[in-house]
């Protein structure tokens, strides 16, 4: 397949799947930001260091910003409008919240797609894991600490996260 | 950031991509994960007309184990390096090295051990924004006859900062090479060229498609690494090490590997530094210290201050980088005793 000027491609964003015609030097991060108006995801440095635009491609995380968009076609990608039910907050985005993990938030969309990410594979991280799977996401605000906190209580079962703790459930929703 | 026009392939076969390599040459580009060519194509520091996506080619994604050889397709990604436990078994260097490598959301599908093997040299100077470049004179590696890392100096000094070259070179990796011309096999630490500007003895129609580490019953090897932050970060100095015990003496080392990185346009070889260690006992932690200083002596001259840390705190931090190593692996061998 030889691509020079646009082609049509197919993504399933947040569930929906999208028909969009792409050129060959778009990334995912410009059409989900750009074409879907899907603006969660930042674009911080666009190349790769600081993590804000983090998605799930085919439930990893990935750089958005250095992924072409004809790269990802057929591919399944969750941003980070993908994590509430609605109005609803998910369970980890309500404990980023209630931790007062947010400031600036510019880096939270990236932050919360990294979690998401740990959560899916492993339901019960200890706080080494949750600063391991963290570690490729920077914010200039608060430290760390409380955002470590607030992935370490989402996973807590009291925090009623139906994919933590237990491992039988996974999926894009908390 | 934008990245510049290019026309994009994505052929189905090996074939097929070859064939496009061997008619597009210099204007073409292979992408696999894309965690270092788009990079350096956001900065305009590299431009193919062609990229030619590996993104079919699940063939080059593999982990198997043949006569004396773990070999590691290509486009392996590095998660699945690390997970292996065969990897992990035979060559537990090159795991340690590929956990170091960007940060998760790299390593899990982006990012290829093949990528990270001919991932271009690096430099503080060379690798900015085109912004950036545009206030001064083009470097060597820019196109231009200024080196800022070395004064006066006649060629690129650009680094090699891959964790996995580093670790590989230790093991007595070799790498496998396809083009329509054929197949041909070279060993890592003849792969180099002296050059900073074309750092690989590799022809533009050649594709890498595998890793062979041979598995050596008995071997130990370890890898440690320093850089600023745990994730994100090159190494700013690295170090592997291979230990083969002695068949006649299980206590003494038979033959030693010992590999510097960060520190030169290639990893770093020191046959001299790891010959002296034959016949040592793997419990002698003063042979490893000397080995460290020794180590230190023989990299400081091919280092250019070009990685983000002073150059005399790199070439101090050889000393440690290796004798960590060793001791890592040395540990391995007691062990291995108590079981």
């Amino acid at each position: 397949m030889q691509i020079m000027h646009t082609t049509d491609i197919t993504l399933t964003i947040n569930e929906q799947t999208h028909t969009l015609a792409v050129k060959p030097n778009d990334t995912l991060l410009e059409v989900v930001r750009d074409y879907l108006d899907l603006t969660g995801s930042k674009e911080g440095c666009g190349e790769g260091v600081c993590g804000s635009c983090t998605v799930l491609l085919d439930g990893h995380p990935v750089r958005a910003c250095l992924t072409l968009a004809l790269e990802a076609d057929g591919s399944d990608v969750t941003t980070v409008e993908g994590l509430a039910d609605g109005d609803t907050l998910s369970v980890l985005q309500q404990s980023f919240i209630d931790h007062g993990a947010v400031q600036c938030g510019f880096c939270t969309p990236g932050m919360l797609m990294s979690a998401r990410a740990l959560l899916n594979d492993n339901p019960s991280p200890d706080r080494e894991a949750v600063r391991k799977s963290l570690s490729g996401n920077i914010c200039r605000c608060t430290g760390y600490a409380k955002i470590v906190d607030a992935v370490e209580h989402a996973a807590r079962p009291e925090s009623g996260c139906p994919d933590c703790h237990n491992g039988e459930t996974g999926g894009d929703h908390d | 950031m934008r990245l510049p026009q290019f026309t994009y392939h994505s052929p189905d076969t090996l074939e097929g991509v070859l064939a496009l390599l061997d008619e597009h040459r210099d204007q073409a580009g292979v992408l696999a994960g894309g965690t270092d060519l788009l990079v350096r194509m956001k900065h305009r520091l590299a431009a193919p007309k062609v990229l030619v996506s590996l993104k079919h080619l699940d063939t080059l994604s593999y982990i198997k184990e043949t006569s004396g050889m773990v070999s590691i397709g290509a486009k392996t990604p590095i998660i699945d390096v690390i997970q292996s436990d065969r990897v992990r078994q035979q060559a537990p260097a090159l795991v340690e090295a590929c956990e170091r490598i960007g940060a998760v959301s790299i390593q899990h599908y982006r990012g290829t051990i093949g990528g990270n093997i001919l991932q271009d040299n690096r430099c503080i100077h060379y690798n900015q924004s085109q912004f950036h470049r545009s206030g001064r004179q083009p470097c060597h590696k820019d196109g231009g006859k200024i080196c800022y890392a070395r004064d006066e100096a006649d060629r690129c000094n650009s680094t090699c900062q891959s964790d996995g070259a580093t670790a590989l070179m230790a093991l007595d990796a070799h790498l496998v090479l396809n083009s329509i011309r054929g197949e041909r096999r070279v060993a890592l630490d003849a792969f180099y060229s002296t050059d900073g500007i074309h750092p690989f003895d590799m022809q533009p129609d050649e594709l890498l498609t595998r890793i062979d580490v041979p598995v050596v019953p008995e071997a130990v090897s370890a890898y440690a690494r320093l850089s600023y932050r745990s994730a994100i970060d090159y190494p700013i100095v690295c170090a592997g090490v291979r230990l083969v015990p002695d068949p006649d003496d299980a206590g003494c080392i038979g033959s030693a590997r010992i590999v510097v990185g960060a520190m030169g346009r290639s990893p770093l070889f020191l046959s001299k530094v790891s010959q002296s260690l034959t016949g040592i006992r793997f419990d002698n932690s003063t042979a490893f210290e000397q080995a460290g200083k020794d180590a230190m002596n023989a990299a400081a001259a091919f280092a250019a201050h070009n990685a983000g840390a002073a150059l005399t705190y790199r070439q101090a931090m050889v000393e440690k980088m290796v004798g960590r190593v060793l001791s890592k692996a040395a540990a391995q061998v007691s062990i291995r005793k108590e079981r």
